[in-house]
């Protein structure tokens, strides 16, 4: 099952990386000889209102999908694991601190707060990256803190202190490289979340603006024509599942082989 | 009289995230581009309006003193106006608020039935073949986009098949269940693979505490073992994890709202969002979160009464 | 006497690997039979076998004859008649053996409720009764409580009470008092010694500890890597052993260890000092301020120690004594809040600026071998990691350095290169002493090494530590829970209980003559290998 998740996303890489190479027609070349045509030998996914080829757009929305879901966790796994390990790891004020920041941000609903943001600053990939750096570095700080609280009390930390080691290099070469695990697992199952809020925000017309290929948009874009074609919005829509079931089967096999999950 | 004493003690504790959350949603607010002034009293405003309103949300005032402002205006439950409505934030979340209280709830009555009984099915056969589809089914579950789904469920039961509503909320109560069938339905898809995954792992987490081989060494059946000691200690885990599903299905909400055209907060939300009625996206932020945090209460308290581990 | 149980042959496999390679043995009515075994012997799995409490993945061959009837093939609903009713078990950690949520009259009641016609009142005042005859003082109180609001002795004698209360013929206990602190541990000991007396209980006691077997047990099985060694009355396996690794066993024990002789203490100044010293832990909350309490809680109370080169200081106590609290604080790990440390007559101060220079000389050993080093280090590197970090010896040099310090603490060089989880934890205690020796220390602190590991390897590390203290003139303190291992180790000991220390002076003197009643008491829970206690 992991093997599958990992041809999977390798599978997208690919696509994503020969978009060009693969598509059939221009994504954003409107053709109105070409409206609402259903699937076929000329347009294997149909085409939408105004005549643009589905598959081609699907595939170079692969690029999108990956850019928005691989970039968009670096910010909180870096915010959310520096402030984990060190809250974890030295505890005190830095940790009473840390933890009321998550307290008072747990209670909102994450997609809700993602939008909200959003609201503030404007739509946009980029504001979106703001929102998920202000708002989904929680989760790593939670599990990074969770697992530096256990860690600081292990007798190969302990003994690394009283070898006089600086609490710097213990943190980064003794805690770090052991806490990574539980991380690891909740990234793959992250990047599959960001992917699918950046693609609701798409559809909610308050992500990528139109009109870009990106699924989200173009199942959105579907929306008023899906009882006569449904093919716009089905198969972005099975894109998205398939790169998301990718990364959750790599999580999954990860979780197991790594023993944090039954 | 020491249960009283415990849930004054969770509500004092609740004070300061109560506090927290508010230091967010005015943060937001006042991050929000342009002046809410104009905005909100539109572009022919007088000049002595301009400064009324000002003086109400004590804008000219120094950040720490709009902030106590807006906590005063809080506790009086004045959240501002709607711009596009020209009625008070207030009015337009009690409208919306109770639709979405029906969705949740609806939701988790479709929802719990089949956890429970998927849950305690591959729990009981781990590693068996019903256990890895299962487990496959949450894979997908994560995977699969609510607002698709939706729009999938609303072509095939609404459009080809004609059995539900597709969008709005009804006028009578069996209405409302018949409109709501479809929102409740993409959104249990979405939510029953994760719950049913935690919840598989704490029950197979107690099936292998110790205490079970105790009561197999006592000679009590399976069963019995089962019902009164693994159910019992794996209702802690899961009541925990009602808090979660609750803040899982507020945000679902949003977007299973707009699918549906249900007139709920989540569409209130988005609808406001696109039209810039700021006050709005505010105040439903806020009372997203208070819920939440009202049901975490909830769910403390009643651990603390089942758990003799959590002094009261 | 007539035979109660039959086992013949039994073998338990899980997967490729055996757990139990053909075991027989008989036990007669009213016998009690102690196996014995280091960890991974298949002792503990053999008792639960008999009750088929293995996960679904193990199994089982042979035949168990109990009462004409073969356990191991009986259907499950003819078995869950004889579990509890007719065998009854209790089990090493009384504290997750009970459920949390559940009262312990209830939990002790449960078997009642399956097994006999009693009820309601009838119930509750058997109960009662019950908690009393193990000597759990006011039963009415305690059959109401939780499990969390036992000590763990407490716990142990409520699960024996459920245990009898069907009045079982057999009773399979395994290793009951392993995680108990050696005074609980002796009585409860006594207790089923004293059960076995009255009620006419069989029993299959088993044990790491020979002397605790030796107490309660008439009979002795002696398991190896899955395989019965010996077996025979106790008196004989201990006095007569006939199978070299009984032998092996016997002589690993603290009462016939065989060491070299312990350094002479120095008479000079101390090396290090503690005056002084006080311990809190936790901060003081908001309500302790208010109230105008101090909070936190006292680890250490006003703990003098000083100890002279070349000297081996014991402490001892019982778990929560603060032994390991004061070793922390002598190596900065805790800061105390009062008094000082001195270092060769000068002060000290283990967590501030001079910390580096000063933990050269103090290295402390743990307690747990698989804990103490990191999991993605290998043995090489975790060794020479303090020779690079503080520049200890040139670059170069490293390399012959750590094949040294892996000689000196016996590692064969091979293991160079592997992970911890490959090693065993008498090979992973080596590397951390090792590890501990690149500083070239004058104090070694030991805070439970030994007590984590099997009774031989045990006895390989306390003579390791001894070879080392005499080679090198180091001065140690030696933390442990085990006053056999400190009576063969050390020239002076230090008794702690609750933070404070309650006798200390050389240890011949303690041991012949303690001042305190809590010394004496400490002293005769030491399992002696005298055989036939009971």
């Amino acid at each position: 099952m992991f093997v599958i998740g990992v041809a999977l996303v390798l599978i997208w890489g690919l696509i994503a990386a020969a978009a060009p190479l693969l598509a059939t027609h221009d994504p954003y070349a409107i053709d109105f000889a070409a409206i609402l045509k259903a699937p076929g030998a000329e347009h294997w996914f149909g085409t939408d209102n105004v005549g643009r080829d589905t598959y081609s757009r699907v595939v170079y929305g692969a690029r999108l999908a990956l850019y928005i879901g691989l970039l968009g966790v670096v910010a909180p796994l870096v915010i959310g694991m520096t402030i984990g390990l060190v809250a974890g790891y030295f505890g005190g004020w830095v940790d009473t601190v840390a933890m009321r920041l998550v307290d008072i941000t747990v209670p909102f609903p994450f997609f809700v707060l993602v939008l909200s943001i959003v609201a503030v600053l404007g739509p946009g990939i980029e504001n979106y990256f703001i929102a998920l750096a202000l708002v989904g570095w929680v989760g790593y700080a939670r599990l990074a803190r969770a697992e530096a609280l256990v860690l600081r009390q292990s007798e190969f930390v302990l003994a690394a202190r009283t070898m006089g080691f600086s609490h710097g290099y213990i943190l980064l070469r003794h805690v770090l490289p052991n806490s990574l695990s539980p991380i690891v697992v909740y990234l793959m199952t992250d990047v599959t979340l960001v992917i699918l809020f950046g693609a609701a925000l798409g559809f909610l017309g308050m992500g990528v603006s139109p009109p870009a290929a990106e699924w989200g948009v173009m199942i959105a874009e579907g929306q008023t024509y899906i009882s006569t074609a449904w093919w716009i919005s089905f198969f972005p829509g099975l894109a998205m599942v398939l790169i998301g079931v990718g990364f959750a089967l790599i999580g999954d096999g990860l979780a197991r082989m790594l023993r944090i999950e039954r | 009289m020491n249960t009283l004493r415990f849930i004054a003690f969770r509500l004092l504790q609740a004070i300061p995230v109560l506090l927290g959350v508010s230091i967010i949603t005015f943060i937001l607010m006042a991050a929000t581009p342009g002046d809410p002034v104009r905005l909100l009293v539109g572009d022919r405003a007088s000049p002595e309006t301009i400064a009324l309103v000002r003086d109400r949300y004590g804008l000219d005032d120094p950040i720490l003193f709009q902030y106590f402002t807006y906590v005063k205006n809080l506790i009086v439950g004045d959240l501002g106006a709607s711009l596009r409505y020209r009625v008070p934030v207030s009015q337009l979340i009690a409208q919306h608020y109770p639709v979405t209280l029906f969705l949740v709830i609806y939701t988790i009555v479709l929802t719990l039935p089949p956890v429970v009984f998927l849950a305690v099915w591959s729990a009981k056969r781990q590693n068996g073949p019903a256990d890895q589809v299962i487990r496959m089914l949450g894979v997908l579950g994560l995977a699969v986009p609510v607002f698709w789904l939706a729009l999938l469920f609303a072509r095939f039961f609404g459009v080809t098949l004609g059995w539900f509503p597709v969008s709005g909320f009804g006028e009578t109560v069996p209405d409302h269940f018949m409109h709501l069938f479809l929102p409740a339905l993409s959104t249990a898809i979405w939510v029953v693979p994760i719950l049913v995954r935690t919840l598989r792992s704490a029950l197979l987490d107690e099936m292998n505490r110790d205490y079970v081989l105790t009561g197999h060494s006592k000679g009590l059946g399976e069963r019995q073992i089962f019902r009164t000691h693994v159910f019992p200690n794996s209702v802690l885990p899961t009541l925990n994890l009602f808090a979660v599903i609750v803040a899982y299905l507020l945000g679902g909400s949003v977007i299973v709202e707009t699918v549906y055209a249900v007139p709920g907060m989540g569409k209130l939300m988005v609808d406001s969002i696109l039209a810039r009625d700021y006050f709005v996206v505010q105040g439903a932020t806020l009372v997203f979160a208070l819920t939440t945090i009202l049901v975490m209460l909830a769910v403390d308290l009643l651990s603390a009464l089942i758990d003799p581990r959590v002094a009261p | 006497m007539s035979t109660l149980l039959e086992v013949r042959d039994l073998s338990v496999r899980f997967g490729q690997t055996t757990a139990v390679d053909g075991i027989s043995f008989d036990l007669e009515k009213g016998a009690s039979l102690g196996i014995v075994g280091e960890s991974g012997s298949g002792k503990s799995v053999t008792c639960r076998a008999l009750m088929r409490l293995l996960p679904p993945a193990a199994k089982i061959s042979g035949s168990a004859l109990y009462d004409g009837a073969d356990l191991l093939q009986m259907p499950l609903p003819q078995l869950n008649q004889i579990r509890g009713k007719r065998i009854a078990m209790i089990f090493q950690s009384p504290a997750s053996h009970l459920d949390p949520l559940m009262r312990i009259g209830d939990q002790v009641a449960e078997t009642l409720r399956k097994h006999t016609q009693m009820r309601g009142q009838e119930i509750r005042d058997e109960v009662l009764r019950l908690l009393d005859v193990v000597r759990i003082p006011d039963p009415a109180r305690w059959a109401r409580a939780y499990p969390h609001q036992l000590s763990g002795g407490m716990k142990q004698r409520a699960m024996i009470a459920g245990a009898l209360a069907c009045q079982p013929d057999l009773l399979l206990a395994d290793e009951p008092t392993t995680a108990l602190d050696a005074t609980v541990q002796k009585s409860v000991l006594d207790l089923l010694a004293q059960l076995r007396r009255e009620q006419n209980l069989s029993m299959i006691f088993v044990s790491h500890d020979l002397g605790a077997v030796a107490r309660v047990c008439d009979d002795l099985l002696v398991m190896r890597r899955s395989k019965l060694m010996e077996s025979g009355p106790v008196s004989r396996v201990i006095d007569a052993p006939q199978h070299d690794y009984t032998r092996k066993l016997i002589a690993s024990h603290p009462d016939r260890l065989t060491l070299r002789p312990v350094a002479e203490a120095s008479t000079g100044a101390p090396l290090i000092e503690g005056q002084g010293l006080r311990i809190r832990y936790g901060g003081r909350s908001l309500a302790d301020l208010i109230a105008g309490r101090e909070g936190g809680f006292v680890a250490v109370q006003n703990a003098d120690l000083a100890v002279r080169p070349g000297e081996t200081v014991g402490i001892v106590g019982e778990s929560g004594s603060g032994k390991s609290t004061l070793a922390r604080s002598l190596v900065g790990l805790v800061k105390p809040q009062r008094g000082t440390v001195c270092f060769d007559g000068t002060p000290a101060d283990p967590t501030g600026k001079g910390r580096v220079a000063y933990l050269r000389e103090v290295q402390l050993i743990y307690q747990h071998p698989y804990e103490a080093l990191s999991p993605r280090m290998t043995v090489a590197r975790a060794i020479a990691e303090p020779l690079r970090r503080h520049r200890l010896c040139p670059p170069r040099e490293v390399k012959d350095k750590v094949a040294d310090l892996m000689e000196q603490v016996g590692i064969p060089t091979k293991l160079a290169d592997r992970y911890p989880g490959q090693l065993s934890g008498g090979e992973c205690q080596r590397v951390a002493i090792a590890r501990a020796l690149a500083f070239d220390p004058k104090v070694l602190i030991a805070d439970e090494v030994t007590s984590a590991l099997d009774v031989t390897l045990q006895a390989q590390v306390m003579d390791l530590l001894l070879k080392l203290q005499k080679d090198r003139g180091l001065t140690m303190i030696f933390i442990s829970h085990d006053l056999g291992v400190i009576r063969r180790l050390c020239n002076s000991v230090i008794v702690m209980r609750q933070g404070q220390i309650v006798e200390s002076g050389p240890t011949g003197a303690v041991f012949d003559n303690p001042r305190e009643a809590y010394t004496r008491q400490l002293i005769d829970a030491i399992p002696h290998l005298h055989a036939g206690a009971a």
